[in-house]
Parts: structure tokens; sequence; C-alpha cells
């Protein structure tokens, strides 16, 4: 029983795909650009010509599923396939999935990808099925990030160290003017 | 409130819809017994030159994941994308599985399966014939290794035991410059202590990009001041805190101008300078009569000459200053000196054998084993450094040593070839002139993992097993925080495969006695040996039993040496921890499993140790090279308008052309495409993806661009690791172009090392 969430000290980031890597060779992904459970993605891009870039603007941002606290996903599945688990992680009844697609419609952070595989949508569940079923709190990708900038952890632990990071540092969540109260969090 | 477009990576070309995930899709079968077994086993990763340290997880013999080793103050508790990669290395449905022996064609791909006996009989009766014919010479087989583990132990086989002088290996289209002018500046090749140094200037390393352990690691969370100059702004641009554009192959003048400015205006260390320097009135002299000032500087580097004062102030200001020496180094003529003049502002900021500096440290020497030479007097020595003023002992120059036996210059013929983990058919300038090369050949042997482009031109393949499927002998890593580590074997080989130690056991005892045979035919000393010893005790005190190193498995000798010479506690360390250092049990996490190894009071940042800096080269003087850094018209960056430097790099993603077929790797980065500056690429009317003919005088080769406004306007970059010319590479093949198609091949005449960035492009739309 925990609240898992992460917080990402993004600027950190280089691009270097590990995590992504240690995502799909964890969860047993497809390979396939368009099947994954978390990305890179640029955002904002190096301005001006070549003797005088602006690189400020551009920044690598960790993307994955934001764990809504307000899952528009769950409410908009038709089968009532997507629940919320003892961990605060939104999972998936496998069996009740008939890909009415819905969630992935519905999800802001376009986190889901058809699994062809298992016929599901499928997201990051925070390594649910591999390391956390084993009792470790880590996942694949924050375990080998070169930077360590994903704190993952119990929210509601106040001693854990996501906990003091987002205690101690400013950090914005996506789109939050939608009200789905992401569990990740970007440290400023 | 942020806002990000969250569109997903349609960007990357292509999806692989019909790719299946390697590992679910692997074949291998296995008896499975009613309860699983689960096994975490240290290993050592080899996908890139790194080492870095993993655990395996392994699920019934099987490699289910790759996670990183927090007990290894190298690789910092992380693996990069290679890394965690690594299992596709392990289960490529392409890895060679059986020995092969050629029955088309070379290059044709045509091979039979075979035995391990009967590819060793194969290779006995060809060398047999060879040397005979070469009267004993040995040093008619060449033989070479890329980077790696087990190097020196092949180097033991085919030098000490087999008795060939020609070695060559990855050095000299590398680093050989780096090192050597680092090793002739202070004695040493040091260290570079990235994670203690304040202010950092990174000249052309592309170090988030093409990551080295620590270094990168420590870039990323060291709070230093990071300075990166390249011609392209990679990401380890983007990320620096200043990032200065400039000409290519230009590095040398912005060197050249801080010390002129540090001698000029005395910011350099006198108390340093006065201690350590030798000849520091030759270069002060040098300096300032040749005028490298900012100005001049900035004429031949487009950088401001306000900038290069600021930077340089800035450098001899700070507490810890870093120049960072490159590690893939040599892209021009000039690279030796480039080097040394990185070395010499260290130097003259005092950043030697102290924290943030070049270090000396204190490594774990680990003792060799010992073995019987055998001595041949009919066994010629190296060619391939004539007219090289010093050029590595070791690994000797390719591009030299290639040139003499395609035009037959070379004082004897070189009749054989035996390649281990070394793709030379795409490794180095001008691919053509490699298989000329291996054409005349009368007997090529490849050992591999990949039916490599190399392999294809090989008579006989024989298949090695991957890193994870063997132990090697233990190593020592680093020197600020030194540790040991071990490759312990993860799975054991697949299919046929074997680890290089029982290859040459197996080949060992296949040529021992008819390779005697022949040293008896013609070595008078060993005849007289004959007269007084006997045959049985010349041979074996001789030490012509090729196979003495290997009559124990890895294993064995590594429990005897770790044993021998560090103690039962540091080898079971070894065995379950894959590492050992003296604070192994104290290591400390400062964040989010991020560790302290050494405390900061152990490392070794001062040894005590005697050293001069050497501004001046004299035997370059005597061979009519400058001995001390200077700027020639003919580094000026000039070109006709309508061409272009190619220079080329790394994407994170690849390694050279090793992990070119992995499937998860290709799923970032299927293929290599062109960078165009996008101004210039909009006034050709070329566009993204569009098909261009890159020339140069050697070759063409077709690539897709991408036009950019990260790239200077008269450069072209592209990465290495694409182009792949074998059919048996079925995910690489087709894919992206070769860069060493078109690269000319030239050489400097310090190190003889190849140099990789001088070639001049014409580029046509197709």
């Amino acid at each position: 029983m925990a609240n898992y969430g992460m917080a990402f000290d993004y600027k950190l980031c280089i691009n270097c795909h590990a995590c992504e890597v240690a995502c799909k060779e964890e969860n047993g992904i497809d390979l396939g650009a368009k099947n994954h459970r978390l990305w890179i993605q640029e955002d904002g891009k190096v301005e001006g010509d070549f003797w005088n870039l602006d690189r400020n603007k551009m920044n690598f941002m960790q993307m994955q599923c934001q764990e809504c606290q307000d899952a528009p996903c769950l409410k908009a599945c038709p089968n009532g396939a997507i629940y919320i688990d003892n961990n605060r992680i939104v999972r998936l009844y496998k069996e009740r999935c008939d890909l009415t697609l819905a969630c992935m419609k519905a999800c802001p952070y376009e986190a889901r990808y058809i699994d062809e595989k298992n016929h599901i949508t499928d997201k990051c569940i925070f390594c649910a099925d591999t390391r956390l079923s084993r009792g470790e709190v880590t996942t694949a990708c924050q375990i080998t990030c070169p930077s360590k900038l994903r704190y993952f952890g119990d929210l509601d632990d106040k001693e854990s160290e996501i906990s003091i990071v987002l205690k101690e540092r400013t950090y914005f969540t996506l789109k939050s003017e939608l009200g789905t109260k992401p569990k990740l969090f970007y440290l400023e | 409130m942020k806002r990000i477009e969250t569109s997903r990576r349609k960007f990357l070309q292509g999806s692989v819809a019909l790719c299946v995930y390697a590992t679910s899709s692997f074949s291998f079968t296995k008896q499975k017994s009613s309860r699983s077994t689960f096994e975490n086993i240290p290993y050592l990763c080899n996908m890139c030159r790194n080492k870095c340290a993993g655990f395996a997880q392994v699920i019934d013999n099987k490699v289910e994941k790759l996670n990183p080793n927090k007990y290894f103050p190298k690789s910092r508790n992380m693996l990069c994308p290679k890394g965690n990669a690594g299992i596709d290395a392990l289960y490529d449905k392409d890895r060679l599985k059986y020995p092969l022996l050629r029955i088309g064609k070379r290059g044709d791909g045509r091979y039979k399966r075979v035995t391990w006996d009967e590819a060793n009989e194969y290779i006995k009766d060809k060398l047999v014939k060879i040397i005979d014919e070469e009267k004993d010479n040995r040093s008619t087989i060449a033989y070479c290794n890329g980077e790696g583990f087990n190097k020196d132990e092949y180097i033991k086989f085919f030098g000490s035991k087999v008795g060939s002088s020609n070695f060559l290996d990855e050095g000299s289209i590398c680093l050989n410059t780096k090192l050597g002018a680092t090793q002739l500046t202070l004695g040493d090749i040091g260290e570079m202590d990235v994670s203690g140094s304040d202010y950092l200037i990174i000249s052309g390393a592309n170090r988030y990009e093409s990551l080295i352990t620590p270094d990168s690691v420590d870039m990323i969370h060291s709070k230093q001041k990071l300075i990166v100059l390249d011609p392209r702004c990679s990401v380890t641009a983007l990320k620096a805190d200043e990032y200065l554009p400039l000409n290519p192959g230009t590095d040398l003048a912005f060197c050249l101008s801080m010390i002129y400015i540090s001698i000029k205006e005395k910011l350099y260390n006198e108390k340093y300078v006065k201690n350590y320097f030798k000849d520091f009135d030759k270069l002060e002299k040098h300096i300032l009569k040749h005028n490298y000032t900012a100005k001049w500087a900035e004429s031949k580097t487009h950088i401001p000459s306000k900038k290069i004062e600021q930077i340089t102030k800035e450098f001899f200001s700070a507490q810890n200053p870093l120049y960072y020496l490159g590690r893939r180094s040599v892209w021009a003529q000039n690279d030796f000196q480039l080097r040394r003049a990185m070395v010499l502002i260290n130097a003259l900021a005092g950043s030697v054998n102290k924290k943030g500096g070049i270090i000396f440290g204190q490594p774990f020497i680990i003792q060799d084993e010992e073995i019987n030479e055998p001595f041949y007097n009919a066994s010629a020595g190296r060619f391939d450094l004539d007219g090289i003023v010093y050029g590595s002992q070791k690994g000797g120059s390719w591009l030299n040593f290639r040139e003499k036996v395609i035009n037959k210059m070379s004082p004897y013929p070189i009749r054989s070839m035996f390649i281990r983990k070394h793709n030379i058919m795409q490794n180095m300038p001008n691919i053509s002139k490699t298989k000329k090369m291996l054409n005349m050949m009368d007997l090529v042997v490849v050992f591999d993992t990949m039916p490599s482009d190399t392999a294809m031109m090989a008579d006989v393949i024989l298949p090695e097993c991957t890193y994870l499927e063997r132990e090697d002998m233990v190593v020592s890593f680093n020197r600020l925080e030194p540790s040991l580590a071990l490759r312990n074997k993860v799975v054991e080989p697949l299919y046929e495969s074997k680890s290089m130690q029982d290859i040459l056991k197996d080949l060992g005892k296949k040529l021992s006695k008819p390779l005697f045979e022949i040293s008896l035919k013609y070595d008078e000393d060993l005849q007289d040996s004959i007269k007084e010893f006997g045959l049985e005790n010349s041979f074996i005190d001789g030490g012509y039993d090729l196979a003495e190193l290997y009559k124990n498995n890895v294993s064995m000798r590594n429990k005897k040496l770790i044993f021998k010479q560090f103690g039962e506690d540091i080898y079971n360390s070894l065995k379950t921890k894959g590492v050992w250092h003296p604070y192994i049990d104290q290591e400390k996490e400062l964040y989010n499993n991020y560790y302290e190894y050494y405390p900061k009071e152990k490392r070794y940042y001062t040894v005590d140790r005697k050293y001069k800096v050497n501004c001046y080269l004299s035997k370059l003087k005597k061979y009519g090279f400058d001995p001390m850094p200077t700027w020639h018209s003919n580094y000026d960056f000039s070109l006709t308008d309508d061409s272009f430097r190619l220079i080329t790099g790394r994407y994170i993603t690849s390694t050279q052309t090793a992990s070119t077929n992995n499937s998860m790797l290709r799923d970032f980065k299927e293929q290599n495409n062109v960078w165009i500056n996008d101004k210039v690429a909009d006034k050709l009317n070329i566009k993204e993806d569009d098909y261009i003919v890159l020339s140069s005088s050697i070759n063409s080769i077709v690539i897709q661009a991408y036009p950019t406004n990260k790239i200077a306007p008269q450069v072209l970059w592209l990465a290495h690791g694409f182009g792949t010319s074998s059919e048996e590479l079925t995910n690489a093949y087709g894919k992206g172009a070769s860069d060493n198609l078109i690269i000319e091949d030239r050489f400097e005449k310090i190190y003889g090392c190849a140099t990789m960035h001088e070639t001049n492009i014409t580029i046509r739309k197709l």
C-alpha cells in the first residue's frame, strides 16, 4: 500500500534513451517507435543561425502516463477496465479491454499505445508487474538513468526522497489547467 | 503552468511494425525444471569501450534484464541505452553460431558449416604452407584486435607464442595522439578528473552522445562551468554553459591563443611553472614570437576575440580548471600538437597531479602470469612505423601498414591475417584499400560474434561467444578511485560459440607441433638446442607449446591469481559484487541512487611523483617536425564555395559498427543521415530526407539529408556505424551510409594515426 509518484529533475536529461531501452527490456514492450510506455520529447527548439544559436529554449522532457488522480481514461472506458490499484497506480483489467480506444482518446498526454501482442491499450504502470511485484521500490527507467533525474517513491511517506524533494523544490505538472491532478512532477 | 505538446515520437522514421521483441521470440530451447531459478549475476558490459558494471537477472539460464551495478566507482550505478540493449546482442538472431569455411569467392558470403576441428585443421594446413614458404618468418602473419578485454591474451598467443611482430589495434584510428602527447609531455598518460574540476573546456569531444564513464556522468552531476567548442551543436554543446561554435580543425588556434594570453598577461601558475616546467623559456619565446593573440585566433576559429580572452581569464582564475583532452582524437595533421597544447594549458594552470586536473593517481597493478616465450630467429620486425616519429610499438599504424602491404613495399610479404573484434572493413578510411589488402592474403581468419563486413572477407570464421557468456581475466580500473572488476560468466555460450581462450587453446594444440617442425627445419639455434637437450625438452622448455597459457581455464586462473595477489575476500567480492575497492562496504548514497565511492580525503588527487612538463620535444625537431605546438597556414579552414568539410561522430545508441545490428538500438536510430546547415540546404533546395550524393576524391555515398541550424555552413556531419555491406546482418544491411567509404586515407606522421576530419566533399541532390 503506497501512493507512488515520480518527479523529474528534467533539465539534467541528455536524451540518452537509457530509460526507454530499460523500460522496453524490463516490460517486454514490442519494438517500434509507436510502442512505448515512456519517451523523451524535445520541447522547444534551438533557434537562430548557427553562429548565434539560442539554446535556452529547448529541453528534453520525460513523457509517460502522468498517473492522474482524476484520470480521464478511467472515466472514459465503457467497459470499466481501468482501475486504481493499491499503490494508487492507474491499471487495467486486461481481460476487460476490448480496444474501444476510448482511453487513448481521453488521455490528454497521449500516454497510451496499442499493445498488439496482448490486444490491450498499454501505458506506464511504474513497473508494477515486475519490480514492484518483487518488492523493489524502483522502476527500470529510474535505476538505470545516468543523470539520476527520476525520483520515484511513496508520496504519502513524508520521509521518502520524492516527498522531501517535492517539499524542497518548486515544480510544475503538465496541463494542470485540465484538473487531472497528475502525480508526475517536473522540478524547476 | 507549463504546456508541452505531447505528440508521439512520430518524427522517428517509420515504425518497425513487424519486428518482434527479440528476447521473447528467442527460440533457444532448454529443458525447464519445474521450479524457476532466479539469479543476479555481476558482469561487465562490453557494448562499448567503457566496461560499466551490471547485474544480469537470469531466470532459468535466460538473461531477462540487465541492471546497473552500484558498487563500481567507474560507472556510477548506471547503464546507458547500449548497456541495456546487451540482451539483444546475446540473443541476436544473426549471430555467428558455428565455425564456417568459405566456399565462394571472398566477399560473396558463401560459407559452409564445419566442426571446430575441421576449421582448425584448415587453418593449420594453410599456415604450415605459408610459414614454410616464408622460411619460418612468423611475422608474415599479421594479427589485430580492437579495443577490449583479452587483447593482451591474444597478443600473447600470436605475438609471444606464434612469434609475429605485426600486431595492429584501434589506437592508430582512435586516440594514440592524445595518449602520446600526454605521455611525452608529462611522462604519463594520466587520467582526467572531471568530477573534481570546477571549470571544464571540452573541445570537439561529445561526452553526452559518446559516453565515457565516469567522465560523462561526472559532468552531469558536477556543478562545474562547462565550455564546449564544436563545429556542430551536439547535445554536449546544448547542455554547456557556453557554446563556442568554431571552424573545424581550428581548435589548436584557440589553444595557442589561450597559451599566448596566459603568458602575455602572466595568468599562469608561476610557482608550478617554476617547479615543473622544462624549457618554459623556449615555449614563452615561441608563443610570443608567433603573436597568437585573441584577434589572430578569431580569424582562424570564428570565435570572437573577446570571448577567447574571457574564457582564458576564467580558466586561469578557476580553482580546479580542466581542459579536456578528448578521447577519439586524430582529426587532422596537427592533432598531436593540438593534444600537447591542451596538456600544456592544464599544466600552465597547475592542473596536473591535483584535484580537477590531469591526475597520475594510483591504479592497482595486476601482476602478469608468466609464460615461456619461444625465440624465432627468422621472425622479422614490424615495418609499419617506418617514417613515423614515435608511433605505438604495441598497436602500430594501420594506414601505414595497409599502404605498405597493398603497394608491396613491405620488406617481406604479409600472407595471413587473424582478425579479432576489429571490423577493419568498416573502421578505417578508404574501405576499398582494406578490401584490396585482404584479397592479397592466402589466409584470413576472423574471430567475431557477428557476421560483420570483415567476417565476410574471411576464409575461416570462428564464432566467439559474447561478453555475457564468459569469464574474463580480472581488470584494474582507474587511478583516482581505483578498483578491481571481474567479468563473470552470466550464461553458458550459445550454439557452438566459444571464448577466445578456448578457441586459442584448441588452435594452439593443433598448431604447436607442425609449426615447431618448421622452426626445426630453418632455425639453427633450435637445431643446436635439440642436439644438446633433446627434442621433447627443447619443445617444452623452449615454449613451443602454444596452448600453454590456456591449460587452465580462465576461472581457475582468476582464482589463483586473485588469491595470490589480493586474497580470498577480494576474490569473493569480485565473484558476488563484480567489483572490489577498499571502501566498498562504506559506500554512501548521496541522493537518488547516486553514490560516493572513495571518501574525498582518500582519493588519489595528488601522489608523490617526480616529473617534468616537457615543453620542447627535440626528437621532433630532429625529424623535421615542430618541437612545440605551432600553427601553419595549411591548417587554416578554407574551402571552395561548393565544397564541405566532412566530420563524423556517434549517435548515443550506437558504438561504431559493433552494435549496428542490435534490434533494440536500431529501434531508436535505424539509419544515419547527414547534417547540413539549414540555410545552405535551402539554397541548394535540399529538404529533410532528400537523398543526396556525397563525393570525395575516393568514392561517393548516397544518404538522406538532415538540414539543421546546429551545424556550421561549410561542414557536413554524419554518424559512424551505418552502411554495412554484409547481407548477413539482416537488421543493418542497406540502412544508412558508411563514412569510411568516402573519408580519404591520410595519416599524421608523429603517431601514424588516420586523420579522420580532413576530407572535403561535394554534394549533389539525387
